[in-house]
Formats: C-alpha cells, sequence, structure tokens
C-alpha cells in the first residue's frame, strides 16, 4: 500500500517536472558559455592554458589589443605609444578613465606592479615574453616606461596575450594563494563573481567599461549582465545543448556537428578572419634513423594532409604545408618550400631508396640490418585518429610506425623523455616570430623544443629577429630561420585547426577573434537579439 | 549485532590505510607531472622545474607519503593543487550532489526491480516473466553512456522535455528536480535489471520452501503469501546485490556526471586526475572508498532488520 502511495507521489512529481521548457526570468540577461576543461586558476601568470586565457581576456585587459587580422596593434589600455630610436624603450600613455571592477582608479602603478610581480613570481611561466626587460617605471600616474636590456621586436605583439593582462596587485598581495580563485580584480568588460573549478565561472558585467578594442563595434560596457562559464565535457551535450538554450554559446564543437549547426536557422556559426593553432608531428632528430633527413622528407611526403583534413577534421580543417599558418605576421612565403611537405608517396619511396633503405619481404624497409622503425608518442584526442592515419600512410612506403597513445594526465610526463622518434603537438601563436622563438631556440630544449633542434646559426638569427628595430628587419630574420628549419624538415605539419564559435537561437552572431584560440576574446560582441 | 558493526569498522581502518597507500602510489607511478599540466602546453622546462619545486614535488615520494598520511589522520586532507582550496571543502560541495543522484536514482530503481523481479517469479514461464527477464538481460547490457545518449538526444533534445546540463538548485525546487531527472533515470536504469533478476531468482526459491507450502496448505491467499511472507525472506540476496551494485553505481555515477555536467565527486575525481591534482585526486579516492564500506556497513545493518535471528544472535 505505502509503496503504492510512492509511485503514484513519483508519477506526480515526474509529470509536473515534464512541461515543457521554460527559461527562467533572471535568465534574460544572463548567458552561458559551455567549454570541455575549466583551468587551474585564473592567474595569468602561471599558466600558458587556452581555458585561463579565454577568461582572463574577458575578465582583464592588456596594454595594447591584437586586430582581428592578427597583424595590427590596437590601443587598449594604453591610448598611444613610442618606441625609442634603439627600440629598448617603450612608453605608453594610459587611459585615464579607467577603473578596475573593484572601482580602483587603473594608475602606472598597477602596469609596473603587474610586470613586477610576473618576473619576480618563481611560479610564474614564459617570461621570455615579457622581454629582458631592465626596468619598468611608472612615471606619474599615466605613463609607463618599458625598459628593456636589448630590443624586443615582438614585445607589442606579446602585450596582446593574456599574459600581459594587468592586475589590481593590491588585490593579488591580500589574496594571497587564493588571488585567481576566490578574486580577480581586473579591468576587464566582466568581472569575477565565483569560480567553481572544474564546475562553473560566473562573471557580471563591469558598468564602467567603456575602453574596448576599437575593431569592436560596442566599446563598452558589455551588453550582457551575467556570463557562466560551464564546464560540459560531453561533446554530445554541447552539440544538443546550444541548440536548445541550455548553453548560449561555444567555441568546442566536435566537427561532426559543424554542418548540422550550420544548417539550423536559429543557430549561428562564426569564424574568425585569421587563426593560428597548428597541429605537428614533430622530429627528435637527435635520435637514429630519424636524424637523417632524407628519412625525414621521405616521412613527410608520404603524409597526406589533405586525406587527414578531411577524415578526423571532417574537411573542416586547412591541410598545413608549413609550420605556421600563411597568413602570419612574417610569414616567408617566399623562402619556404612547400613542396618538402606535399605528399606524392612514390617520391618518397624514391627518397628512401636512395638512402639506402631496401623493402624487406615483410614489406618494411632495412639499411644495413636494421628496420625502418618509428616509435611516435602521441595525444589521446583527435590525435588518434591522425596518426592511424599517419601510421598506414607510412605503412606504404614500409615504414613501421608504433604509435604510443596516452591522455592528458600522462602525456606531459611521457613528453619530457628522450624515448620517442616522433610526437604530436598543436599549439597557437600570434606571428611566425612567436611561434620560432618557443619552439626553435636551442635553450627550449628538451621542452617545448622536443626536437632537440640545436642550431647557433638558428639562435642567432633568432636574437637578430627579437632584436629588429625594423619591420623589414625582423621579417628578414625570422625568413631565415623559417627557411633553414623548413628545409630540415623537423616536423611534419598536419593541419591548421578552424574555429567555429556558435551562438544559440538567444544570441546574435558572435564577431569571433583568433587570439591564443579564445574565440570570443573581450566578449564584447555578445549580445541578445 | 552491535559488537558486529564495531568489528566491522575496526577491519574498515587498514582497508582505508591501503585505499590512501594505493591511491597515493598510483598518482605516483602514473608518469604525470602535475607541474608540467599546470605550467601548460608552450611553458618552458624551466617554468616547469620551478613550480615543481613549488609544489614540493622534488621530495622524495615517501616523505611525501608521510607528510600526506599524517595530514590526514589530523583530518586535513590538504588543499588543491589546483584550486588551492582544502580539499575537505572541495568534496563537501560535491559529495552532497552525488548523494542526492544516487538517492534520485535508487529511489525508484529499486523498488522497480524488485516489482518485476517479484512479477516474473509470480507468473514465472508466462509472457510477462519473458518479457521482464529479457528487459533485464538488455538493462544490464546496456552501456551507460549510451542510455545517456539516447535520453538527451531524444528527451532533451528532439522533445525538449527535461534539461539535460548541471544541476539548477536542491531537490525541493522544480528546477532541482527537473535537472536531476534524467541523470536519474540514466543511472537507475541500469540498476533494475540485476535486481529484478536476483529477486526473481531468490524470490522463487522462497516460494518453494517448507513454510510457504505450510501457508498454502492452511488457505493463506497467494498475494500474502508472496507480499507478506516471501518477499520479505527473499530480499537477503537482493539487499547484498544492492549493497554490491552501489559500488559499480559510484563507478557509473562517474559517466553520468561528466554526460550531464552534473557537479558530483565522480566528475570531481576525473578533473582532478585529468589535472594531475594529487591531493584532490586522492581525496575523491578516499571518499569512494569510504562510501563504499558504509555502504556495505548499512547492508550490514539491513540483514538485521530483514532477518531477526541476526539481532539476536
Amino acid at each position: 500500500m505505502e509503496l503504492r502511495k510512492l509511485l503514484l507521489r513519483a508519477g506526480a512529481i515526474a509529470l509536473t517536472a515534464s512541461l515543457p521548457l521554460v527559461a527562467p526570468a533572471a535568465a534574460e540577461t544572463s548567458i552561458s558559455v559551455m567549454r570541455t576543461i575549466d583551468t587551474d586558476r585564473y592567474d595569468p601568470h602561471t599558466s600558458t592554458s587556452r581555458a585561463t586565457a579565454e577568461v582572463m581576456f574577458m575578465m582583464g585587459d592588456t596594454l595594447v589589443a591584437l586586430a582581428p587580422d592578427m597583424k595590427g596593434i590596437r590601443p587598449l589600455l594604453a591610448e598611444s605609444w613610442k618606441v625609442s630610436e634603439d627600440g629598448k624603450l617603450y612608453t605608453f600613455k594610459l587611459r585615464e578613465d579607467i577603473t578596475f571592477c573593484s572601482g580602483k582608479k587603473l594608475t602606472a602603478a598597477d602596469v609596473k606592479a603587474t610586470i613586477d610581480r610576473w618576473l619576480a613570481l618563481d611560479k610564474g611561466v614564459v617570461k621570455n615574453r615579457a622581454g629582458d626587460v631592465k626596468e619598468i617605471r611608472a612615471v606619474g600616474d599615466y605613463v609607463v616606461e618599458y625598459e628593456l636590456e636589448q630590443p624586443y621586436s615582438e614585445l607589442l605583439y606579446q602585450m596582446t596575450q593574456h599574459f600581459h593582462t594587468i592586475l589590481n596587485v593590491d588585490q593579488v598581495n591580500k589574496l594571497g594563494d587564493d588571488f585567481g580563485v576566490k578574486g580577480f580584480d581586473g579591468t576587464g568588460p566582466y568581472c569575477f563573481e565565483s569560480w567553481e573549478p572544474r564546475n562553473q565561472l560566473v562573471m557580471t558585467k563591469h558598468d564602467a567599461y567603456k575602453w574596448g578594442p576599437d575593431f569592436y563595434k560596442n566599446t563598452g560596457p558589455a551588453k550582457i549582465d551575467k556570463v557562466v562559464w560551464k564546464i560540459v565535457p560531453e561533446d554530445n551535450n554541447r552539440v544538443a545543448g546550444i541548440q536548445t538554450n541550455q548553453g548560449d554559446v561555444t567555441q568546442y564543437l566536435p566537427y561532426w556537428s559543424v554542418d548540422q549547426l550550420e544548417a539550423n536557422p536559429q543557430i549561428s556559426v562564426t569564424s574568425p578572419p585569421y587563426y593560428f593553432w597548428t597541429y605537428y608531428v614533430g622530429f627528435k632528430i637527435t635520435r637514429d634513423i630519424v636524424n637523417d633527413i632524407e628519412v625525414r622528407k621521405a616521412l613527410n611526403l608520404a603524409v597526406d594532409q589533405k586525406a587527414m583534413a578531411e577524415g578526423p577534421f571532417f574537411g573542416k580543417a586547412a591541410p598545413a604545408y608549413a609550420y605556421t599558418h600563411s597568413g602570419t605576421l612574417d610569414y616567408a612565403s617566399d623562402l619556404i618550400d612547400e613542396s618538402l611537405f606535399g605528399y606524392d608517396p612514390e617520391k618518397a619511396a624514391a627518397i628512401l631508396d636512395a638512402d639506402g633503405w631496401k623493402m624487406g619481404d615483410d614489406g618494411f624497409r632495412v639499411k644495413d640490418g636494421k628496420k625502418l622503425e618509428l616509435v611516435a608518442y602521441s595525444f589521446s584526442n583527435i590525435w588518434r585518429q591522425v596518426m592511424e592515419a599517419l601510421q598506414g600512410d607510412l605503412r606504404k612506403i614500409g615504414v613501421d610506425l608504433k604509435v604510443e597513445v596516452f591522455d592528458a594526465t600522462v602525456i606531459w610526463g611521457k613528453l619530457k623523455t628522450q624515448d620517442f622518434d616522433l610526437y604530436t603537438m598543436s599549439y597557437p601563436y600570434v606571428s611566425a616570430g612567436d611561434a620560432l622563438n618557443l619552439y626553435f631556440p636551442s635553450a627550449n630544449m628538451p621542452t617545448p623544443n622536443r626536437m632537440n633542434w640545436d642550431n647557433a646559426q638558428t639562435d642567432q638569427w633568432l636574437k637578430e629577429g627579437r632584436g629588429a628595430l625594423t619591420d623589414a628587419d625582423r621579417a628578414a630574420a625570422y625568413g631565415k630561420v623559417q627557411k633553414q628549419v623548413h628545409d630540415a624538415v623537423v616536423w611534419i605539419p598536419i593541419v591548421h585547426e578552424p574555429m567555429f564559435v556558435a551562438a544559440g537561437p538567444r544570441l546574435k552572431p558572435v564577431e569571433a577573434h583568433g587570439i591564443y584560440g579564445a574565440g570570443l576574446y573581450k566578449g564584447l560582441s555578445l549580445e541578445l537579439k | 549485532m552491535l559488537r558486529h558493526i564495531t568489528k566491522r569498522l575496526f577491519v574498515s581502518i587498514p582497508v582505508l590505510f591501503g585505499v590512501l597507500f594505493i591511491g597515493f602510489m598510483l598518482m605516483q607511478v602514473v608518469p604525470t607531472d602535475p607541474a608540467t599540466v599546470l605550467a601548460g602546453p608552450t611553458a618552458s622546462a624551466a617554468d616547469i622545474e620551478a613550480i615543481r619545486e613549488s609544489m614540493g614535488l622534488n621530495e622524495p615520494v615517501i616523505v611525501q607519503f608521510g607528510i600526506y598520511l599524517s595530514r590526514v589522520l589530523q583530518g586535513d586532507l590538504g588543499r588543491s593543487m589546483i584550486s588551492n582550496s582544502a580539499v575537505v571543502d572541495e568534496l563537501a560541495n560535491t559529495v552532497g550532489p552525488t548523494i542526492e543522484l544516487m538517492a534520485a536514482s535508487l529511489i525508484w530503481a529499486i523498488p522497480l526491480g524488485i516489482l518485476f523481479g517479484t512479477l516474473a517469479a509470480v507468473r514465472r514461464g508466462k509472457i510477462s516473466d519473458r518479457i521482464i527477464m529479457a528487459a533485464s538481460v538488455a538493462g544490464v547490457s546496456m552501456p551507460i553512456f549510451w542510455f545517456g545518449l539516447v535520453l538527451i538526444q531524444y528527451v532533451g533534445f528532439k522533445w525538449q522535455l527535461l534539461p539535460f546540463q548541471g544541476r539548477a538548485g536542491p531537490l525541493w525546487t522544480i528546477e532541482g528536480i527537473r535537472h536531476i531527472i534524467l541523470p536519474a533515470i540514466t543511472l537507475g536504469g541500469v540498476f533494475i535489471g540485476p535486481v529484478a533478476r536476483m529477486t526473481r531468482t531468490s524470490l522463487l526459491e522462497v516460494l518453494n520452501s517448507d513454510f510457504v507450502r505450510t501457508a498454502r496448505a492452511k488457505g493463506v491467499s497467494e498475494r500474502v503469501i508472496v507480499m507478506k511472507h516471501a518477499l520479505r525472506n527473499s530480499l537477503i540476496p537482493v539487499v547484498t546485490l544492492i549493497g554490491l551494485q552501489i559500488g559499480f553505481l559510484l563507478g557509473g555515477a562517474v559517466v553520468t556526471e561528466t554526460m550531464f555536467a552534473w557537479p558530483g565527486v565522480g566528475r570531481l575525481a576525473v578533473g582532478a586526475i585529468v589535472s594531475a591534482d594529487y591531493a584532490l585526486s586522492q581525496g575523491a579516492i578516499l571518499v569512494l572508498a569510504i562510501s563504499f564500506i558504509a555502504v556495505n556497513i548499512i547492508v550490514d545493518l539491513l540483514y538485521a532488520v530483514l532477518d531477526p535471528r541476526l539481532r539476536t544472535s
């Protein structure tokens, strides 16, 4: 009898609960952004992850902004700047109407304190992106002198990245270890409200904000009162969620869903004009076999990037025939021999034949009694399918590739070893120089220079590029490096990743930006229909 | 009985120590470097080393375990390497939603499983028995993630009847209930089959026992025999199964919570492991182990409720 009552009550509750979805009234100026993973903490100086960057851009500002063409430097916190003739002194004039979310006025002292904090922080990462700083000086309240020991031609581009977000260091010191966890005080269009790690982050509109980059139609304040960043790890859930108003915007779309969403008139899917995130397979060139440039050339020609772009990436990615996107600043199109990376298995086989690698009875090549057998360490996400395709491509020319796939918890530890011949990686960059300075300095061995590319000439050219006083000199120096490392075929470029930002039925199309893979950038184009 | 429970609690201590040790060592043997994960993909070796040093990861493993154990014994599970929040706080925030989800799953799945098992036993060999048993085999074989995806696809997306993302508040609110229905159906759905099968088997055995034959001989109605006498006597193996299944349910909660973005301890554990957050991973493992032990003790208590002989022995 009791059980029957219980079932009846449960049925009544279920019936009530299964009424059609009705958006709560309070959600009218609140939207949710769906993404797959959270970050460790919202501190721009301790994390290089995209998950950190995409929130930092919205809660904070940098001195200068990067235009959607990924080349133009635009004013942001600094209304103007000048660079000394020797390239060592940058003088920034700050806007005088900027406030942090706490209401505190932004002054030059905050800029100085922020950079000083970054450089002094034991856990601080990628400090090289600040340049070789001699001293940061606050001259009065609104002028910052940023002095370098040596010129750094990439500085303004680096200053657009989230690492250069200007902080209220008083609040940083006050919060101590809780900074970026329980609070964050920035000057961005949105303010930190709360964070439940791995679940959701809530930010609210910064009412005083009116200094957004000039390439936005709306330079502030933001048109959404509250933005909730939700962690929704499951692909299908995000795709269904964007179509049913359970999530309003996401750039984390599985490739199979893009056509489906584009066909839905309720959904807008936009892409940034330029976006630089490249997938490549690197050779550890100090290892036996792959230390032979002829082998590396052959392997490159055996790989069908187009098929990979069409397979695992559902035709959404662009095949890559160079280490960086051709739209990047200082891309040396006239110096890079893209034919080294085309698909030509016959030529690949001929190169191996000429190099003494003879086809064995088992279908694999042998030279001096040694089998052409290689080990690759790979990520487990979409890379698994890419590497399966690559394994098949190499099998056709007699190369036995063993692929060891690791998930995100393990791969980074494995990549610190010297136990592999090839490895997989994808990465964001703002310019050719940015990419080259990350991966090719000998000082960056063994990580992120996992190829063990150790070349004094490269180091010298990179130094020249970094220290160039003119755009032409910088491009020339980086051009030489590009030619050198491309000719050495130390990577197999695979694809340039596309970015798609889907906005749900409630939102207008989003003006996507390609900076560091953070499609919403400042979030100023988020607007209800 | 009290002595039995006390004994069980004492026996749990070495089990918990083993969980702590194995959980700690598992995180050590996995070639994961939290400093590398924290620093991100473009950090240099020097950046990573600085983070390692600041996190105390350069200490010998045994020293790290000693420090960890002494803290745990004082009730301090440490702080998350990621968020710097106290692990206890992070767990406290997520245990509630997981308990909610499990309760919401069990509250309908167990009665339904017993009901179906009873129906199948009473109508043994008939078409309804066959249908129930076939459905329960399908239920046992059905992967949780598949069932969840089907519910998302049809109930959530196509028909738009119920939400399928996250938790919208406590269960006494309409939105709270609406948000828990699909995850609870997903998680509970895989529970019905085993309970139904075990109930059927156990009830059939009891229905063939002497005291049931005696009752029938005395003219007691079949309904009273089943509902009042046989069912209760057949529940001990069912309760044992439920206890064991709850352990599996904890595993299922990890999948369900991930699929429905439910902020529970299962998803927390996955997130902590993926981000190489040692302290939080170990804390989550400890909570899951304690839950399993607690469920087993509760099952022991239920034996006594169901079988008076155990209360007096």
